[in-house]
């Protein structure tokens, strides 16, 4: 057995952006009851896409010591001026979404005025929408946003729904709601809030009741959206073209056609099977799939004694091996993982191709605690057509600390420009793959063995 | 014992091809033999750490159950690439068309009582409705020869190939008179495959020699046999292991 030389030097500068870095997001500030929320949501209803997350920049007070803990109790802590809010925080928690990487948000008690132990872990949301007070008060931030709204509402209006709200939702006197809205909420508006409107990109009078503003808005996103989408797409189309040019590299295992490997293959093909074959088949040879994927972890030496008392010097594996399934299709995979590990850790992420723009979507996604420390993880889709939900897949594993080199891609059948774009893209991963197929194979495993 | 057969066993660097030799952790790997009818499994590190895990003593019977049957699945889909299949061509559900295979000819297994029935739900594993005959061979107490006690076998195995199941290959005597009776049932040489954890290297070659157009199918051929024809190192009696310890 040789070894060859690793394949990433031939291909230094390839890269590969998931859609969600460089992620829109949308600023909303306004006025204390002036509607900010109700407009978020209603962006949110109208672009209808999975993954559009609002972000409260209440989760970024800071905490509060024990004296500005009484004041407030006792309504004289000013929470609408700027140096309520870690603006530093919030900025850093901006940039790494931007960047495609994964944050974690503050959890804001507000019973104690502090943060919580706990974080909300937030990752590739499509579109992030920023609401608050002072949501373009920080120039920082300015440079992160993508639409910048400022909602506007009478005074009077913002007060009155102010009342409602603390005392229905919140349990409070309408004294002291009055109280801190002239001492603090309405000064703050006049000092910091009132003046985020000159660097507004659109104005929303009138807040959830101007169809018309928030349509604009819809429309805008959904452009950006479009041309994001057109440049994934054509970025993946590139990469194809880069890669169709060089070997599969010794990292790719595509499994030997063996009689009995073809045979079933043969019987997978075929449509005349009944769907009981299918499964039976299929299983099967996912096993011989998975059996060869664990060949790629890691194994030390050990030296056994068997009952007789010789000894033999052996393998034993190394450290945790999990698994996890793109979904729907990956969990065809499972019953074939099970018959091998049958307590395999195993983790989920759906990713859909959107029909019309023939683009990737993450979905879903729940992964192990400590998937970083595993010694391999392998990645299941029972078919890969142009590997853009594989190079997807890939990238949220390494966005979660999992190392490259322990990523084991197992598939069925593949196309080879897919392939060439996964491994041009991730070298250090391994895959496997028991067919080649044509380029821009429609999904069609998945169906079969689910019956639908 | 110093004779050629207790020579120990190579050891070699076992991984993946791209990994350099120096990451690719050393093992105890089987011993070659030169028989084109002996067929071992590729000494991979996923192979030799499952025959690590029934070898060790203290493996609990559920896993010994659990790894054995891993490693004779693996037996058996490499025994299965020895029958024969014919093309066939199909269109696939998205209307490409494939050139594929057929499997052809019907199949059984026939295992050596007892721990050859351990090899059954491997067997069928693979494949789903595969009749399966039994052959119980016992060593006689006054010749110390095997001796068929008993046999059940299915009616038209002249037509079969016959997959012969037994997990350990000592001096290979069972082995032997099992596959005499397949003769005498009609069965041809050639469609008998023999499928085996682990062989002893001399047991096998005898073997090998004695039935030249049968095909051998193992995962390991191991260092030799102790004076009590045990192999070394082995892994103790599969049948006690897999069914009462």
């Amino acid at each position: 057995m040789e070894s060859t030389s690793p394949f990433y030097s031939l291909v230094p500068e390839v890269k590969y952006s998931p859609p969600w870095q460089d992620l829109s997001i949308i600023g909303i500030a306004g006025s204390s009851g002036s509607g900010k929320t109700s407009v978020a949501m209603e962006i949110v209803k109208s672009l209808n896409l999975p993954w559009v997350v609002i972000l409260v920049m209440d989760s970024f007070y800071k905490t509060l010591t024990p004296e500005e803990h009484s004041k407030a109790h006792a309504n004289e802590y000013d929470f609408d001026c700027p140096e309520s809010i870690d603006f530093d925080l919030l900025v850093d928690t901006l940039k790494d979404l931007k960047q495609g990487k994964k944050a974690h948000i503050p959890v804001y008690s507000f019973a104690d005025h502090q943060r919580q132990t706990q974080t909300t872990t937030l990752y590739s949301p499509r579109v992030l929408i920023l609401e608050g007070i002072l949501a373009l008060h920080d120039p920082r931030i300015l440079n992160l946003l993508d639409v910048k709204i400022f909602v506007e509402a009478d005074m009077d209006v913002c007060l009155g729904r102010r009342v409602l709200r603390d005392v229905r939702e919140r349990g409070r006197d309408i004294e002291g709601i009055i109280k801190q809205w002239f001492t603090f909420v309405k000064p703050s508006y006049t000092r910091f809030v009132e003046p985020q409107r000159q660097i507004s990109d659109i104005i929303i009078p009138r807040g959830i009741e101007n169809i018309t503003a928030i349509d604009m808005v819809v429309k805008h996103i959904q452009r950006k959206l479009q041309d994001k989408s057109e440049k994934h797409t054509e970025a993946l189309r590139k990469l194809g073209l880069l890669a169709a040019k060089v070997e599969l590299p010794a990292n790719v295992h595509v499994m030997p056609s063996t009689p009995q490997f073809v045979g079933m293959n043969t019987v997978l093909q075929d449509p005349a099977t009944e769907h009981v074959d299918f499964v039976f088949y299929f299983d099967r040879l996912a096993s011989i799939l998975i059996e060869k994927a664990l060949d790629m972890t890691t194994y030390v030496q050990t030296t056994v004694e068997t009952p007789q008392g010789n000894k033999y010097m052996g393998l034993n594996p190394k450290g945790a091996v999990s698994a996890v399934a793109i979904l729907r299709g990956g969990s065809c995979l499972e019953t074939a993982l099970k018959r091998t590990i049958p307590d395999c850790i195993t983790g989920r992420l759906l990713i859909q191709t959107d029909e019309n723009s023939c683009e990737p979507e993450l979905h879903y996604l729940k992964l192990p605690p400590q998937l970083e420390e595993h010694s391999m993880v392998m990645l299941l889709d029972p078919q890969m057509a142009s590997g853009g939900a594989a190079l997807m897949a890939v990238r949220v594993l390494i966005d979660h600390g999992v190392q490259e080199d322990k990523i084991v891609f197992v598939t069925c059948a593949a196309g080879e420009t897919g392939i060439k774009r996964l491994v041009a893209v991730f070298p250090k991963i391994s895959v496997i793959v028991g067919r080649i197929e044509s380029d821009g194979e429609p999904r069609w495993m998945e169906k079969r063995y689910f019956g639908c | 014992m110093a004779s050629k057969e207790t020579v120990p066993s190579p050891a070699q660097g076992v991984g993946p091809i791209y990994r350099p030799d120096g990451e690719k952790p050393t093992a105890t790997v089987s011993k070659e033999v030169s028989y084109e009818n002996v067929h071992v499994l590729a000494q991979t590190p996923q192979l030799i750490a499952l025959l690590t895990m029934i070898r060790d003593k203290r493996t609990a019977r559920a896993d010994f159950i659990f790894y054995s049957n891993r490693i004779i699945r693996l037996l058996v889909e490499e025994g299965l690439n020895h029958l024969p299949v014919v093309e066939q061509s199909v269109t696939t559900p998205v209307g490409r068309a494939y050139l594929g295979v057929k499997f052809e000819g019907k199949i059984c297994g026939v295992s050596i009582m007892r721990a050859g029935e351990a090899m059954e739900q491997g067997l069928r594993d693979c494949c789903r409705s595969v009749r399966i005959g039994k052959i119980l061979i016992q060593r006689d107490e006054e010749t110390c020869m095997p001796k068929l006690f008993y046999d059940k076998l299915p009616a038209d195995i002249a037509d079969r190939w016959v997959l012969l199941l037994d997990p350990m290959f000592a001096t290979g005597g069972s082995a032997t008179l099992a596959v005499e009776v397949l003769k005498e049932r009609g069965v041809p040489e050639h469609r008998i495959l023999f499928l085996n954890l682990i062989a002893s290297p001399s047991g096998v070659a005898e073997f090998a020699e004695r039935f030249p157009k049968l095909r051998v199918v193992t995962s390991f051929i191991d260092q030799g046999l102790d004076d009590k024809k045990y192999i070394i190192p082995g892994l103790g009696d599969f049948g006690d292991r897999y069914y009462t310890l």
